[in-house]
């Protein structure tokens, strides 16, 4: 049942939802079986081919986190972005892009007034938060937790629903921060080339062009859907949503307390 | 996996500084000493920028673009690629707050010559006529000090400079048509037509947009690939960096890149005398001119002002008013997402590609001043896992499971009118940027009317997405778009700069960009500033030499001099009605 095996245990796989069985690990998981962004790319330019090759290059170490930091943040991005319907080679490395960004002290160009630097809330404030609100729900630190414990942490973040104390969160938007993880976890995974084989994206289209504009046809070298059916793992609690278009305004929505979950 | 038509591309490789696969710079660039005052220094090189550097060059006049970040080389620094195209953005540091902060960065302004027109959507409607007088109409918000027949012509000359593809005849604000035919649809376009005709709302397509529809000079037309916000690598959609600037710099002028101007000098005869800015490396410089204009974006124009405080002006420069910072407008934005059971695939085609302003004036049954329009967007997978994350609060499984879903969705978004407020405004933070500049701190807060406006166009617009057929409706709020901040108006204790955007207090200083609006329309602004910068430009080139010698202000209104235009602006695309 721990995050960090490489082959992951039949709970922390999808499951048909049929038999409630544990999918078997796939080399590309979505709905577009053999479609491969990468088999295109003597058709793009050559600026764009680079960068999108490179993200496929063994990363280089990591420089801003120390081990036990990477250990923590590649564990909680094992929760917002989970791959354990992935084989263990195709499994996208979340952590090295927002260890670059960090040391290279690039940011999204802007912070809200409560938060505190993007650095500061990966180096201390967001691991002391973690480990408070773990211990606070179930008298451990984040590690030592079992995966869907694990798991009840994130929710009650997500949630916006804080249970170790102001001062902590005096410091910090609970709201923000999961807008913060979030989105570093967005910018790695849906970035990569495997990703966009997954969700059937056509990706880089300088110069050759798309030309089927009209009715979701695939190009020539893009691939039909076919969809299958499944579930979310056992011990995960994450495949959920909730509807939040009630609010209108983007404070509102961010600052969101979901009140009952959806099945 | 089948291969394309014409095999692998090869790239053409001439080794000079290119703009799109076709056009290139190949003139040596005029270079102007700094201790010798030229006779305008411009701070930013974006949407305004680029069109009054080559206004003012072409004229004759020597001319220095200032500009903080880097001088685009399209097929070296550009890339198809969502996260590969930060560097667009203005990414140095703010600070955002309020009751409603702003997102900032790559959801508001650019970086490097031709600014936010490089990232842009090139969406370019108008304003409406009744958008320069919200004032006199509905007792809220400002009047400008203009018509809108006073820009008329402008809005006119810069839809051929661009130039903008559109449909024949256009029925909102003041009906018109366009240059260029209008672009075929991609799947969001096509949703918002089913939409709109089945709930009988009129909706305008293939246009208006910056973007061409056919070859125009060495520019190619769109290959409808969908990065428009990435920057456009083909060279199809409009940015000043490849309809001005090249023309700027075989007229005379110089664009310095990486120069980041820190505070205007102001001389002893109460005169601005040249700028204080860093290069690339961080080393100081001054530049000496005869004249200044401010182009730098809504929120680092007004930061450029405070930050150039000094005896006679503690309160920052052409700050008399206390206007400077103030009445900062963004639209609102919310993206109204949509799920299909066919597939729709809106990575194709350009984002901005068809549009209704059916609701975009002021209907009091409505309960709210002002109005809205909705428009096409079309988020790559980045932006559309985030929509997912605010939109259904979706992580882990749930955020994978509707990523596999990407194809099945068609986005609208809501383009609002949301008032000038006095208290929405740029201060200056203690915090300090990499050269030692305070940065900007942006408060931004909704008013009862802003969110009413906000309610029911996100209200109708749900509307047309179930109209379109959409099995699933889900919304993300947010805003786009600022402006305002340096407001231009009739009267100095009330505005920042008159209606030529010269500042009320300086006569030799400008401020001309999106700041220097006084309300903000349901309309795409980028269209607006360019014009503006051309009328701005005229009226400098009018009053020749005067600006640099002497303190008069002549109101009088200049002629619209359509021989300064970048050259091969004439005689394309089909005639327009008007
Ligand atoms: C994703 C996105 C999509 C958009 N889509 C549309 C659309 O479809 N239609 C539309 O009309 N508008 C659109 N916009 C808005 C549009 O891009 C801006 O309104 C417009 O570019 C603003 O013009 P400007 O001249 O005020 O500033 P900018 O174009 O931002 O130019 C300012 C320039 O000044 C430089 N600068 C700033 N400070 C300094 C300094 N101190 N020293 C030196 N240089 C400095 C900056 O680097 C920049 O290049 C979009 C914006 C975004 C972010
Ligand atoms: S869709 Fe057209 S305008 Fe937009 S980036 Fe692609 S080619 Fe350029």
């Amino acid at each position: 049942m721990k995050s960090g095996s490489i082959h992951a245990g039949a709970s922390l796989r999808p499951r048909d939802p049929v038999t409630g069985e544990a999918l078997p690990e796939r080399a590309q998981p979505g709905y577009y079986p053999g479609f491969s962004i990468m088999s295109q790319k003597a058709y793009w330019d050559r600026a764009t081919r680079e960068v999108v090759e490179a993200r496929l290059k063994p990363a280089s170490p990591l420089r801003f986190f120390s081990d036990d930091e990477a250990k923590l943040w590649t564990a909680v991005f094992d929760h917002i972005l989970p791959q354990t319907d992935r084989i263990p080679e195709r499994r996208i490395p979340l952590i090295p892009a927002l260890d670059e960004r960090l040391q290279e002290n690039r940011t999204v160009g802007y912070r809200f007034e409560d938060m505190p630097h993007d650095r500061d809330v990966y180096k201390t404030i967001g691991i002391q938060a973690i480990n408070a609100e773990a211990r606070a729900l179930y008298r451990r630190d984040f590690l030592g937790l079992a995966f869907v414990e694990q798991e009840g942490v994130l929710r009650a973040i997500h949630d916006g629903d804080a249970r170790a104390g102001e001062a902590l969160w005096k410091q910090m938007s609970i709201h923000r921060f999961w807008q913060l993880l979030t989105g570093d976890a967005i910018e790695a995974y849906y970035a990569h080339p495997w990703a966009w084989d997954e969700i059937g994206f056509g990706g880089p289209a300088y110069p050759r062009a798309y030309m089927r504009l009209e009715r979701g046809e695939p190009e020539p070298w893009e691939a039909e859907e076919r969809r299958y059916a499944w579930e979310g793992p056992v011990a995960s609690l994450s495949d959920e949503t909730n509807d939040a278009s009630h609010h209108h305004t983007e404070a509102e929505q961010h600052g969101h307390r979901p009140g009952k979950r959806q099945p | 996996m089948k291969e394309p038509l014409f095999g692998p591309f090869r790239e053409q490789g001439n080794g000079k500084h290119t703009l799109g696969p076709m056009q290139h710079i190949d003139v040596p660039m005029r270079r102007f000493r700094e201790d010798e005052p030229v006779d305008y220094l411009i701070v930013g090189v974006g949407s305004a920028g680029g069109v009054l550097v080559q206004r003012l060059a072409r004229a004759g006049f020597k001319v220095v673009g200032l500009e903080a970040g880097p001088f685009w080389d399209t097929e070296r620094d550009w890339v198809s690629d969502e996260a590969g195209s930060h560097k667009l953005y203005w990414e140095d540091a703010r600070i955002t707050g309020g009751s409603d902060p702003l997102a900032l960065g790559a959801n508001n302004s650019g970086k490097g010559v031709g600014g936010g027109s490089v990232h842009w959507a090139a969406f370019t409607p108008r304003l409406h006529p009744s958008d320069f007088e919200v004032y006199t109409r509905d007792g809220v918000g400002a009047d400008w000090p203009i018509s809108y027949d006073e820009l008329l012509p402008y809005y006119e000359q810069l839809e051929i400079e661009m130039p903008v593809a559109g449909p024949a005849y256009f029925p909102w604000g003041r009906p018109h048509g366009y240059a260029y035919g209008p672009h075929p649809m991609g799947g969001v376009g096509n949703a918002l037509i089913r939409g709109c005709s089945k709930l009988g709302i009129p909706v305008c397509i293939g246009g208006p947009v910056a973007i061409l529809s056919g070859s125009h000079g060495d520019r190619p037309h769109c290959i409808y690939r969908g990065f428009c916000i990435q920057g456009c690598k083909v060279g199809a959609k409009a940015s000043t960096l490849i309809t001005h600037v090249p023309d700027a710099i075989k007229s005379g002028a110089e664009i310095r890149e990486l120069s980041m101007a820190s505070r205007i000098e102001m001389g002893k005869d109460g005169r601005a005398a040249g700028i204080h800015y860093f290069d690339g490396e961080g080393r100081p410089h001054f530049q000496k001119a005869k004249a200044v204009i401010v182009a730098g974006y809504a929120i680092e124009s007004p930061r450029l002002l405070l930050n150039s405080s000094c005896a006679g002006h503690e309160n920052g420069l052409a700050n008399s008013s206390d206007t400077v910072g103030r009445y900062l407008m963004a639209q609102a934005g919310n993206v109204v997402l949509g799920r299909f059971d066919e597939l729709v695939r809106m990575y194709k085609a350009p984002p901005a590609h068809a549009l209704s302003e059916e609701f975009y004036e002021t209907d009091p049954k409505r309960g709210f001043a002002r109005g809205f329009a909705i428009q096409t967007v079309a988020p790559l997978p980045i932006a559309f896992a985030k929509q997912m994350v605010a939109a259904k609060k979706a992580w882990g499984w749930g955020l994978r499971r509707e990523l596999m879903d990407y194809n099945h969705w068609a986005t609208f978004g809501v383009l609002g009118e949301i008032l000038p407020w006095p208290e929405n405004r740029v201060t200056l933070a203690d915090e300090k940027d990499q050269f030692g500049i305070p940065v900007a701190h942006v408060s931004f807060n909704l008013h009862e009317n802003d969110k009413r406006l906000i309610k029911f166009g996100k209200e109708k617009t749900f509307e047309v997405m179930y109209a379109a057929g959409a099995t699933e409706v889900v919304q993300e709020a947010r805003y786009a778009h600022l402006v305002g901040a340096c407001r231009m108006g009739a009267d100095p204790g009330t505005s920042v700069v008159d209606k030529f955007c010269r500042t009320h207090d300086v006569s030799n200083l400008f401020v001309c960009d999106g700041s220097v609006m006084p309300t903000q329309g349901s309309a795409n602004p980028g269209l607006t500033i360019q014009a503006l910068a051309a009328r701005t430009a005229d009226y400098l080139i009018s009053q020749g030499d005067a600006i640099f010698t002497s303190n008069r202000r002549d109101m009088t209104p200049p002629r619209l001099r359509r021989g300064l235009a970048p050259p091969h602006t004439w005689g394309k695309g089909v005639p327009r009605l008007t």
